[in-house]
């Protein structure tokens, strides 16, 4: 359709097209490639041994809720459930699913456990930066091990999926949610003081922590000073005097960091310990995962993240991933349409079928047509069947 | 990293962006001269540092180039960073320049004899409809906000609404209008903000970016 088309379109066609806010419709070839790149994604998952589960869609809003869920509250669409007059929600997030099946059903299931998922979300709200309300999710979680080997291997899992799929230039940046709450408790500050106090570190507003920290500032902004490159971050990091659990969380840090960089040595890692925003729910080491798109552009936001977290009223730990795909895809080359093969009407079907047999797609002529290669333009194929042979069609197809 | 893109700094038109010039030139940012001519037409600008770029906006556009990504660093000032509270945006660097504050105002006379423990809900024409709402939600009140790009003074002596939540230098406007400050909302200085992603995958760049800010901000 052309542009002053577009314009003539009526009212009443432009009222039934129109989705609502942050829904649409994927078309060809954008929803075979995304397929493609799950398909990808969840194959390198379950090699690792992550088992692949499908919790519903929709489920009771309390069981949404809970534990690594509560901080989805705002973004839940509710419905009434006619059946068990219950409220019932629609998942805006996949991992709270995960912690309730490793908790119930699977609760007797040798650890640590492994489980694995792809599937859609949906979110109330959604803002300017993020419009989209419906998203797909590809995660898997790792559960009941405390180890930093299990917090090493779900960011390499992730790492080693998202490049099967062709995303390039992958950074990973470390941070441990726990490590500025810790250190502020141990300030005896006001509550009012130490909210201040986190909005600030978490804008990295040196000059206002310096000014709320008082006495405390140097230490504060030196943790704010130790965000970047792993070995700048980490030498930066040993310096520091702190209480013994936030010594603890760094030392499981380092760990870490070690455990990654020996097994990608070429991936990017960055250090952020003090980034909180979002990562609320996080017990333990967290991540967020960055891409370069196929240009070299910077892909806007993060193409996955995850982390450590407790289940199952905090008696349980677990570590998982969250890859978001239309991020990934952002950061792929534009997809390209499959070439298809036009078969006139009453070419024998054996010989159609040998065509898909030798991998070409077929698109089959329903009535008898004068001009083979005009239809097949028109249709957009590439090619089309011509006494026994493909054919290609003398200019390039319309797509 | 190979491919890089050009560092983008967004910087807004207007009365900070004379304030910032003698920044620039401390933390070594030379941009081409065409950036000094008011009335260019040019929007983007070379700097002597082939692989940073300077664009010249809205100031209160700053913060939704930087959320996007399409700038990666920006000056902006900390009323526009409060109105746009992007996760995606940090503010590393106070410059220490353009000091004003965000306050609440109103008509000299409603000023003395409200009781604002009564309020349920109150009109405010602003700029800044994010910070007013949560300003009253945070009291209990439910703020009907009314957009306003200038000439907010003129709102409540016209019977537009009975606050104003704006920007206060020395007061005078306030005065002339026959207004007086309320509450001090926050104190507002121009600060160098970074996008999240870029300081994550652009670290080495960006940190020395902010450190030259820091230092020109110190030295002044």
């Amino acid at each position: 359709m052309s542009e002053s088309e577009f314009s003539a379109v009526s009212a009443a066609a432009g009222r039934l097209a129109l989705l609502p806010a942050g829904l649409r419709d994927i078309l060809s070839p954008n929803a075979a490639n995304e397929a493609r790149v799950i398909d990808l994604l969840m194959a390198h998952t379950t090699a690792h041994g992550y088992e692949r589960v499908k919790p519903p869609l929709v489920e009771f809003e309390t069981s949404l809720l809970s534990g690594p869920g509560a901080a989805t509250g705002g973004r839940i669409f509710r419905l009434m459930d006619p059946v068990s007059q219950r409220m019932m929600g629609v998942r805006a997030d996949m991992t709270v699913q995960m912690a309730r099946i490793a908790t119930s059903r699977l609760k007797n299931a040798p650890r640590p456990l492994r489980l694995c998922y792809v599937g859609q979300v949906l979110r109330t709200t959604a803002n300017q930066l993020n419009p989209e309300r419906e998203l797909v999710q590809v995660g898997a979680e790792l559960i009941g091990s405390e180890t930093a080997e299990a917090d090493a291997e779900i960011v390499l899992v992730a790492v080693e999926a998202l490049k099967a799929a062709g995303v390039s230039e992958l950074s990973v940046d470390l941070m441990v949610p726990p490590l500025v709450p810790t250190v502020l408790a141990t300030l005896g500050l006001s509550a009012d003081r130490e909210a201040q106090l986190r909005a600030a570190i978490d804008r990295k507003d040196i000059a206002a922590v310096e000014t709320l920290a008082g006495d405390h500032a140097p230490v504060l902004s030196k943790l704010l000073g130790a965000t970047g490159q792993k070995d700048e971050a980490l030498a930066v990091l040993h310096g520091l005097d702190l209480p013994a659990a936030a010594r603890a969380a760094l030392d499981r840090l380092t760990t870490v960091v070690e455990l990654i960089a020996a097994a990608e040595p070429g991936l990017r890692v960055t250090l952020d310990p003090v980034e909180n925003r979002g990562f609320e729910y996080h017990t333990g080491i967290a991540f967020s995962l960055f891409a370069r798109g196929a240009r070299g552009e910077m892909v806007r936001g993060e193409v996955g993240r995850g982390g450590r977290y407790r289940v199952n009223g905090g008696t349980e730990t677990a570590t998982g991933f969250t890859l978001y795909i239309e991020m990934v895809l952002q950061a792929l080359p534009d997809p390209i349409r499959r070439e298809t093969v036009f078969i006139p009407h009453g070419t024998p079907r054996d010989e159609a079928h040998a065509i898909r047999v030798a991998g070409h797609a077929t698109v089959q002529g329903l009535a008898p047509v004068a001009d083979a290669a005009a239809e097949a333009r028109r249709l957009g194929c590439a090619f089309y069947w011509l006494d026994g042979k493909i054919a290609a069609l003398a200019s390039p197809s319309q797509t | 990293m190979s491919a890089n893109e050009k560092l983008v700094l967004a910087l807004p038109k207007g009365r900070i962006l004379k304030a910032i010039t003698p920044l620039l030139t401390r933390a070594g940012i030379e941009p081409e001269d065409a950036f000094f001519d008011e009335d260019a037409r040019q929007l983007q600008f070379a700097t002597r540092d082939p692989e940073l770029d300077i664009i010249r906006v809205r100031s209160f556009d700053t913060a939704t180039f930087l959320a996007f990504g399409a700038a990666h660093l920006a000056v902006s000032g900390s009323d526009v960073l409060m109105e746009f509270d992007h996760p995606e945006i940090y503010a590393p660097v106070d410059l220490n320049v353009g000091h004003c504050h965000l306050a609440v105002a109103a008509p000299a006379e409603i000023a003395k004899t409200e009781d604002p423990q009564r309020w349920s809900h109150l009109r405010v024409a602003t700029k800044y409809p994010n910070v007013t709402r949560s300003y009253f939600a945070a009291r209990g009140v439910q703020a009907e906000c009314i957009k306003l790009n200038g000439a907010l003074e003129l709102a409540p002596n016209l019977g537009l609404c009975r606050r104003i939540v704006d920007l206060v230098q020395t007061g005078s406007t306030l005065k002339a209008n026959g207004l007086v400050e309320i509450d001090k909302i926050a104190d507002v200085s121009a600060r160098l903000a970074v996008n999240r992603t870029a300081l994550k995958t652009r670290t080495g760049p960006i940190n020395d970016l902010i450190g030259r800010f820091q230092e020109a901000a110190r030295a002044a």
